[in-house]
């Protein structure tokens, strides 16, 4: 392994086992501070940090869901909280009932629309909404989508078998989830070439947003859509020779400040990107999709080393304003590989920066704050159970003085001109921020 | 109870079957790395350094190995290698020469197996041996030899040579003084008493201990190894204590370990911490004046106990492992991490080894029964027990002071949030109840605010 330059910078918190496998559609953030991960044998566990006479410990429990019966297999498991002015937890879960002779597969749809107790997780266990399913269910995913009325509302997504995607909106008035023809919200799905294995879409300015998805016979489909209308304005298709595991849109900066400086950097890392993995074939990246396409690939070198690469996250690990891609492989490794901006002219390359081994093939990541203090910490659930990777707190720590401290110099010697470019920086940074932070915990 | 995975690990050649106690991490070249010596069934002797697989010198021992150790035994300031049988052979290895004639004999292909292979000394003892320790049990300052029969019974021995001795030859061990117990002897400690000076310690029965008294140390006119102590029965050298609390066998193994270390923060005390588990379960963390602090009841079997500092402040952690794999890591304030080794285990222990980066680091090593020893050598923990951030920083004065300069001091409290973000900014979260921060943040200039549905949140 020549070029690793960084040992990876988290540090194991805990490690929960669970009684059964699962698999890569099987773990969410549910609420604030909390994750669902579903097991093949019926059992959801809610992992999160109890905070007990000043001292958190982690608590994996198990959460009684109810209509799923003792023979469920669970396939997948999403959830989100209602676009305001709604309010509450919505918790999608699908499964396949296999009582002997025939197979049935289920959409689970679990919200308590008591007030008071929406964001409850025992009481949404306990209000369902049962559908059966004509296919088999893939992704479960959400996304928000804007109304007629001007206000937003989230869905669910759902892939399946019979090469469809299949769209659930709440019904308002009737209190409950129902199927709504994709094609109306969604035109960019319909007629696809194969099983959707992996959905991403992503919201824009301007209005507009980015769908991507992969298939099972290697196609990725991606369409750039204006909301209003809704109308696909391009769309762009390509095929791979393997099964299409995850697509992730992303923009590689989480702030502009440091493009500021350098007015072609800034072009260079201000667009959004789409990261591929598939099963076989290394990680691509397409850069800078919204303008050109799927036509710049990168590739994500040795991605393809250790095994199927299943799951996939970009984020700034390092906290320096730009992100990282981690992906978690079958070959129980995660990949991190940071962008390297090119040196005169080039395209720039994304550089495998450490990895990290773990017991058991990885399936699945998510990165959200589970022990309340702004800092997220990585949720990895693998064959085996659900790892909790938490960023070094001594390093950080130091980060945060440093910070502060320079802060605190450009202060005390007045220099108002850096302080007035801090501060433009960081009312744009709000605007930004206000999607990417978690939402923090209140403090009743 | 917090549960982790360590991953990085080596694993060595190993193909006999061995005693328990017939592994350890010590420096048996003294060359101050650590390096693991193995003995097995056979009487075969390996020595394993770094992370190469197969070992690194391999010795043949008269009879059944069933305990090795490293230590100075014979007072010369240097580390030598003892292998003791169970038929009562006794030997001792030197592996320092070894170690500079590998060096120079490596390049031509080892054709010399002569008798540099043999043991530099040995000598016949009782036999029926099962543990050993290398230790200064009497405070003298020098080590003695102390070993633990099948029959209940512990012998000190202390290596005799004359003073104008040249080589090893002219030296043997004689005996100090035996013991005689009412129950197994399964570990042997050395732990700080209440007056700071060694005591011997042994594990008895349901989580029992004894305290072996050295009455050499009392009646000098006799001489060591006078035989005074070869009374037989049990005798007022012996002070059995039985520790209270639930002990549902009163037969069931115990194992033990003296001298953790308390680290240099806490050395008002001079008593000794020791440690004590059992087969059924129970883990009990003591000190020498027989003040429990803390019990811990695990539903695994415990069959081995060792101390090793996994965090790096120099306190010495408790390591427990069950024979099913499942490893206990407790501190002194009773936070526990359990690991899970995913085999059963013939044998464990935990210590210094050097394995990867020329340097010794904290290790645990699984024998396990499919002919590999295991050796998980990054276990190295940044605490015991879970935190967040913002209580890492709380316990930074600098973090305090920085905020009051930046004129937000009185939120550096449990409702604050941080988060990184961007090259040189950081940013708090405060909760949206919080109407003193408006205040604040309008009379003071330097802040920047901004309110989110979610919170208030000031820019640095």
């Amino acid at each position: 392994m020549a070029g690793l330059r960084d040992a990876d910078p988290f540090v194991e918190d805990s490690f929960s086992r669970f009684p059964s496998q699962s698999n890569m559609y099987g773990l969410c953030q549910a609420g604030e501070q909390q994750l669902l991960a579903a097991t093949l044998k019926g059992k959801v566990v809610c992992f999160r940090y109890q905070d007990l006479q000043h001292k958190i410990r982690p608590v994996a429990k198990e959460v009684q869901f109810t209509y799923i019966p003792v023979d469920a297999e669970i396939v997948s498991i999403d959830a989100f909280n209602k676009s305001p002015p709604n309010r509450g937890l919505v918790v999608g879960i699908t499964f396949i009932k296999d009582s002997g002779d025939k197979a049935t597969p289920f959409l689970n749809i679990y919200c308590d629309y008591e007030p008071g107790s929406e964001f409850n997780l025992e009481s949404i266990a306990q209000s369902c909404l049962n559908l059966e399913l004509q296919f088999t269910p893939f992704q479960l995913y959400h996304t928000e989508v804007q109304c007629e009325d001007g206000g937003s509302e989230t869905v669910f997504l759902l892939s399946g078998h019979d090469q469809r995607i299949h769209l659930y909106k709440e019904n308002a008035s009737l209190h409950q989830f129902e199927e709504q023809p994709v094609e109306r919200l969604f035109p960019e799905l319909q007629q696809l070439p194969s099983n959707v294995l992996w959905l991403d879409v992503m919201s824009i300015p301007g209005g507009r947003r980015l769908s991507a998805f992969g298939c099972q016979n290697g196609c990725v489909g991606l369409a750039l859509v204006n909301q209003t209308g809704p109308e696909v304005l391009q769309s762009w298709r390509v095929q791979l020779d393997s099964p299409v595991s995850t697509v992730l849109l992303f923009p590689l900066s989480c702030q502009t400040e440091a493009s500021q400086t350098t007015g072609e950097k800034s072009v260079d890392l201000s667009g959004y990107n789409l990261l591929v993995t598939s099963t076989i074939e290394m990680a691509v990246v397409y850069r800078d999709v919204q303008e050109c396409g799927m036509s710049r690939p990168t590739y994500l070198s040795e991605s393809d080393q250790w095994d199927a690469v299943l799951c996939a996250l970009v984020i700034d690990l390092d906290f320096d304003g730009q992100k990282e891609v981690l992906l978690g492989t079958y070959g129980q490794e995660l990949l991190c590989y940071k962008f390297q901006p090119p040196a005169s002219g080039g395209q720039g390359q994304f550089q495998l920066l450490w990895r990290r081994s773990f017991k058991s093939p990885l399936l699945s990541i998510i990165y959200l704050d589970l022990t309340g203090d702004g800092l997220r910490e990585l949720a990895i659930l693998t064959l085996k159970g659900l790892h909790i990777l938490q960023h070094s707190l001594t390093i950080t720590a130091d980060l945060v003085l440093e910070r502060l401290a320079h802060r605190v110099s450009m202060l005390t010697s007045g220099s108002e001109l850096e302080l007035a470019k801090g501060q433009d920086n960081a009312e744009r940074d709000a605007s930004a921020q206000r999607e990417e932070c978690p939402p923090q915990p209140s403090s009743n | 109870m917090r549960s982790l995975n360590y991953v990085q690990r080596v694993s060595l050649d190993f193909t006999g079957t061995l005693f328990p106690h017939a592994i350890c991490l010590g420096d048996a070249d003294n060359d101050s790395l650590n390096e693991l010596v193995v003995g097995d069934t056979s009487g075969k002797l390996l020595v394993y350094k770094n992370d190469d697989s197969k070992p690194w010198i391999t010795r043949t021992c008269v009879g059944m190995l069933t305990c090795v150790a490293v230590g100075d035994v014979c007072n010369k300031r240097k580390n030598f290698v003892v292998a003791v049988g169970a038929e009562g052979w006794f030997h001792l290895f030197d592996l320092t020469a070894a170690a500079a004639g590998k060096a120079d004999s490596s390049s031509q292909h080892e054709a010399l197996f002569s008798d540099d292979q043999k043991p530099c000394f040995t000598q016949h003892i009782p036999a029926n041996t099962k543990v050993i320790l290398i230790s200064d049990i009497d405070g003298d300052g020098r080590s003695e030899l102390v070993v633990g029969y099948t029959d209940r019974v512990v012998r000190a021995f202390r290596w005799e040579e004359p003073s104008d001795a040249t080589d090893l030859g002219s030296g043997q061990l004689v005996l100090l003084k035996k013991w005689l117990l009412e129950g197994q002897v399964d570990s042997l400690s050395v732990n700080p008493g209440p007056e700071g000076l060694p005591e011997l310690m042994v594990s008895q029965p349901g989580c029992g201990y004894a305290i072996l008294l050295c009455s050499w140390t009392q009646q000098d006119s006799a001489g060591p190894g006078s035989g005074s102590g070869e009374d037989e029965g049990p005798s007022r050298d012996v002070i059995l204590h039985l520790t209270t609390g639930r002990i549902h066998n009163k037969n069931v193994s115990t194992h033990l370990i003296g001298s953790i270390s308390r680290g240099s923060k806490d050395e008002s005390s001079k008593c000794g911490l020791f440690a004590l588990c059992t087969l059924d379960g129970t883990l009990k963390l003591m000190d020498s004046s027989e003040q429990l602090l803390w019990s811990v009841q695990v539903d695994h079997q415990l069959f081995v106990l060792q101390k090793l500092d996994v965090t790096g402040d120099g306190r010495e952690e408790v390591v427990a492992c069950a024979w099913d794999g499942q490893t206990y890591i407790i501190d002194h304030n009773r936070m526990v991490v359990r690991f899970q080794f995913d085999e059963n285990v013939n044998a464990f222990c935990a210590g210094q080894y050097t394995c990867k980066e020329g340097k010794n680091s904290p290790c645990l090593v699984y024998v396990s029964f499919n002919h590999k020893i295991y050796v998980y050598w990054r276990v190295e923990l940044d605490r015991m027990e879970p935190t967040n951030l913002l209580r890492v920083l709380e316990e930074r004065p600098e973090f305090r002071s920085q905020l009051k300069k930046l004129g937000v001091g009185e939120f550096a409290s449990s409702h604050v949030c941080v988060a990184l973000t961007g090259i040189h900014q950081t940013l708090l979260f405060l909760s949206k109840k919080d109407k003193r921060l408006h205040q604040v943040a309008q009379w003071n200039t330097k802040v920047n605010l901004t309110v989110t549905p979610h919170h208030r949140l000031i820019y640095f």
